[in-house]
């Protein structure tokens, strides 16, 4: 089993809240890695094998105290311009045509598996996960979940208001029979006094039965500029990651202070057969 | 267009609510007033609430929140404080200053303006000018804040469906579909409410959807088999220049233009009335928002606008190091001060009664000028002005909003109403001035240009003429995209 960290829109701050959650548990001692089935940026990752993957998971392979490895992200997908998208799979640019979702799906399980074989798992999902014109397609999110059985938790950005509408609309539109899956949510980027929130939370609590796993504040991260990021060589580059370490580990400290960490380290982990390991 | 709205009666209310806080309702708001104005109906816009740092004052001298301003433009009538009763300003994380119907009343913090100030006068000053407005239009353009569906406040909330429903709005809820997740926020929206207000919503309208909108539209066509809700129309990103609020320009811009000549704009902590730059953004420059000395460098000129609260800005200035990195260019390049910022490049802002900020006492400022400001009393100054630019007697127009008042030995800069105002040192680029909006004007504009070298200034009222063709602009953007035959039956006509 693992931990699958789903958004109400792509910019809700899952990719954060990940490596916050895989920071608190490499701190305490558990093997821990990243993984997200498919992911779409432009912001790519070399790994120290020549493979390509998602920024995003090569900064929560640090978070977990991991070299970031193909694995980690098996589907990246690269705007080129013009509406033309560039397919790495594995690793490693796809030739020819539009790979079908099924295959790509195998592969993610596959990368995945090899992964879940030594860690505890903390995945996110790319997007919001009802997009209903493109759900059919999507692999990334509901139907990793449900290959692998994973524990949701949807992550809603109340910066931009409407937390309520997203959690709650976003839990309407996922299919009845994946629904069990979704466990809880955490409302994220909250400015100002928590108590305010109460009667909403326990109004989509009631609604959904889902739980509400915390609320975390705002704060800014020291995400490393790209370019520092790339030009892997040198003292830029690990000036540019021990900086983002440290703000990472602060942002540890707040999400360990603001949301219920064993519950969701219990999610992460919850596989009888692999178990917590140290 | 033959409906016609016979007179003596209440004008129709159409409300745009937005799914989030940036969902493009104040755009759509624009964009409605023209095309209704356009058809030769009378318009208005109108917004119960507006928490917005960047105010504009009207012809009677009332603060109202600038985009009610640039709606009252699109609708083409002369704005009044009925458009925008309530506006927070705010001056902490927690507090705001509350102005009711275009003066200050006072400083409230969360619990007492929604548990005091709210239920005992929000009521009240919604619908008054609510109704007042709908006894002079054909159509009343409602514009609600954030999301309606915030449960916790659910009741408390002027800005939305109570609006919505002391004026029987038929209400349009806008979704920005570009982070993704818009059938959810829309659905969710939709079902947190009751069923009185739900009914209320009449149409969804897909906003800033890029590339193509088909999808989003097939989408949106098995949502509302789903919720009964009709779909209005995607709108695609539409490049417009118009003004935009706080929340929505700092998410997004750190710069505008790509001129090779820069200009860096102090991003005060509480910066206001940053419309203050729009007249910029056309011109051969680049428009940076700086927030460290080192963002600074390669700068030709800097703007130290407006601040709701100079005293405690000008602390951040010393502590960011931008005070001593903007005096280390002094001579070297221009600097303006607007407002706040002018308030700051004197010698000192003295705030023994705490008037400015709780924290009482001076506060040193940049020591540009010979000039030292205070604050005597809470009165607000709030007026329109028009001047000259002494040095070439050309004129100027602007806006006053403050409290403090500045004593200066400087020249100076313009004359307004034969008295001078701001203050100048010409020998070493120094330009300090209360006038918002002092920019708009061809005149000054040009010859702070001028100072950066060779950028040439565009001549003529080309800012008031782009501000025209930009809400043309979106109005039509709007036009093309909306299912005009709904929109006639059920929010013109009713049915």
């Amino acid at each position: 089993m693992a931990l699958m960290v789903l958004g109400t829109s792509s910019n809700a701050g899952k990719t954060t809240l990940a490596a916050a959650i895989c920071r608190c548990m490499a701190r305490r001692g558990i093997a821990v890695a990243p993984f997200k089935a498919s992911n779409l940026s432009l912001n790519s990752y070399v790994t120290d094998e020549g493979a390509e993957i998602g920024m995003g998971q090569a900064m929560q392979a640090w978070a977990c105290g991991l070299e970031p490895a193909a694995d980690m992200n098996p589907v990246l997908l690269k705007p080129s311009g013009r509406g033309v998208i560039q397919y790495v799979v594995n690793g490693k640019v796809h030739p020819g045509g539009r790979p079908e979702p099924e295959y790509l799906l195998e592969q993610a399980c596959a990368a995945y598996d090899r992964l879940a074989e030594s860690y505890a798992m903390v995945c996110e999902g790319s997007g919001s996960p009802v997009e209903i014109n493109l759900m059919g397609r999507d692999i990334a999110n509901l139907r990793m979940a449900a290959e692998r059985g994973m524990d949701i938790i949807l992550v809603g950005d109340i910066e931009r208001g409407g937390v309520f509408a997203a959690l709650y609309g976003t839990w309407l539109l996922i299919p009845e029979g994946m629904r069990g899956l979704v466990k809880g949510f955490v409302i994220n980027r909250f400015r100002g006094d928590p108590g305010i929130l109460e009667s909403g939370i326990s109004r989509i609590e009631g609604l959904t039965g889902m739980s509400c796993l915390g609320i975390m504040p705002y704060e800014e991260v020291m995400l490393p500029e790209e370019d520092s990021i790339s030009a892997k060589k040198g003292g830029r580059f690990s000036d540019a990651r021990k900086a983002y370490m440290e703000s990472l580990d602060r942002l540890a400290d707040t999400a360990e202070r603001c949301l219920d960490m064993d519950a969701l380290m219990l999610m992460a982990t919850s596989d009888a057969a692999a178990g917590p390991r140290r | 267009m033959e409906t016609q709205t016979p007179s003596g009666r209440k004008g129709r209310a159409i409300m745009v609510l937005g799914a989030t806080s940036d969902a493009g309702k104040s755009v759509t708001a624009v964009a409605l007033c023209r095309i209704l104005s356009d058809m030769g109906y009378s318009v208005c816009p109108f917004k119960s609430q507006n928490m917005s740092l960047n105010a504009k004052v009207t012809a009677d001298g009332h603060e109202i929140s600038m985009i009610q301003d640039l709606q009252c433009q699109a609708a083409r009538v002369e704005p009044t404080f009925r458009v925008n009763p309530i506006l927070l300003k705010p001056t902490s994380d927690m507090r705001s200053q509350v102005i009711v119907e275009g003066r200050p009343v006072g400083v409230y913090d969360v619990p007492s303006y929604y548990g005091e100030f709210i239920p005992q006068k929000g009521f009240g000053i919604l619908r008054e000018n609510l109704d007042a407005l709908r006894d002079e239009y054909d159509f009343v353009v409602m514009e609600g804040a954030g999301s309606p569906a915030e449960i916790n406040i659910y009741d408390a909330d002027i800005a939305n469906m109570r609006a919505a429903e002391a004026a029987d709005a038929d209400c349009i809820l806008v979704v920005n579909t570009e982070w993704g997740g818009s059938f959810a926020y829309v659905l969710g929206t939709l079902m947190l409410m009751p069923e009185d207000d739900r009914r209320r919503i009449k149409a969804v309208l897909y906003n800033n959807v890029r590339g193509d909108t088909s999808g989003i539209l097939e989408g949106a066509a098995e949502l509302s088999r789903l919720t009964g809700v009709p779909v209005l129309g995607a709108v695609p990103h539409l490049d417009c220049r118009l003004p935009q609020e706080d929340s929505e320009f700092f998410r997004h811009t750190d710069s505008v233009g790509d001129g090779d000549a820069v200009i860096g704009v102090v991003r005060l902590p509480r910066i206001s009335n940053f419309t203050d730059l729009d007249p910029l953004y056309g011109e051969d420059v680049t428009v940076r928002f700086v927030r460290s000395p080192s963002e600074l460098e390669g700068c030709g000129a800097v703007i130290i606008p407006g601040t709701k609260n100079s005293v405690s800005d000008m602390r951040w200035m010393r502590s960011s190091g931008m005070a001593d990195a903007i005096t280390d260019l002094r001579g070297m390049v221009p600097i303006l001060g607007i407002c706040g910022g002018y308030q700051m490049m004197g010698r000192m802002l003295s705030d023994p009664r705490g008037a400015e900020d709780p924290d009482a006492g001076d506060t040193p400022g940049l020591g540009l000028f010979d000039a030292v400001t205070s604050w005597p009393s809470d009165d607000k100054v709030a007026v329109r002005d028009e001047g000259v630019f002494n040095l070439t007697g050309e004129p100027v127009t602007g806006y006053e909003i403050h409290m403090g008042r500045t004593e200066t030995r400087e020249d100076p800069l313009f004359t307004v109403g034969g008295k001078p105002e701001g203050s100048v040192r010409h020998g070493e680029m120094l330009f300090g001035t209360y006038l918002h909006g002092v920019l708009e004007r061809p005149a000054f504009r040009r010859h702070l240009l001028s100072l950066m070298g060779e950028v040439p200034a565009r001549e003529g009222d080309v800012y008031a003429e782009d501000l025209e063709a930009a809400i043309d602009g979106v109005a039509d953007g709007f036009r093309k995209a909306m299912d005009t035959g709904l929109f006639r039956r059920v929010f013109m006509e009713g049915f």
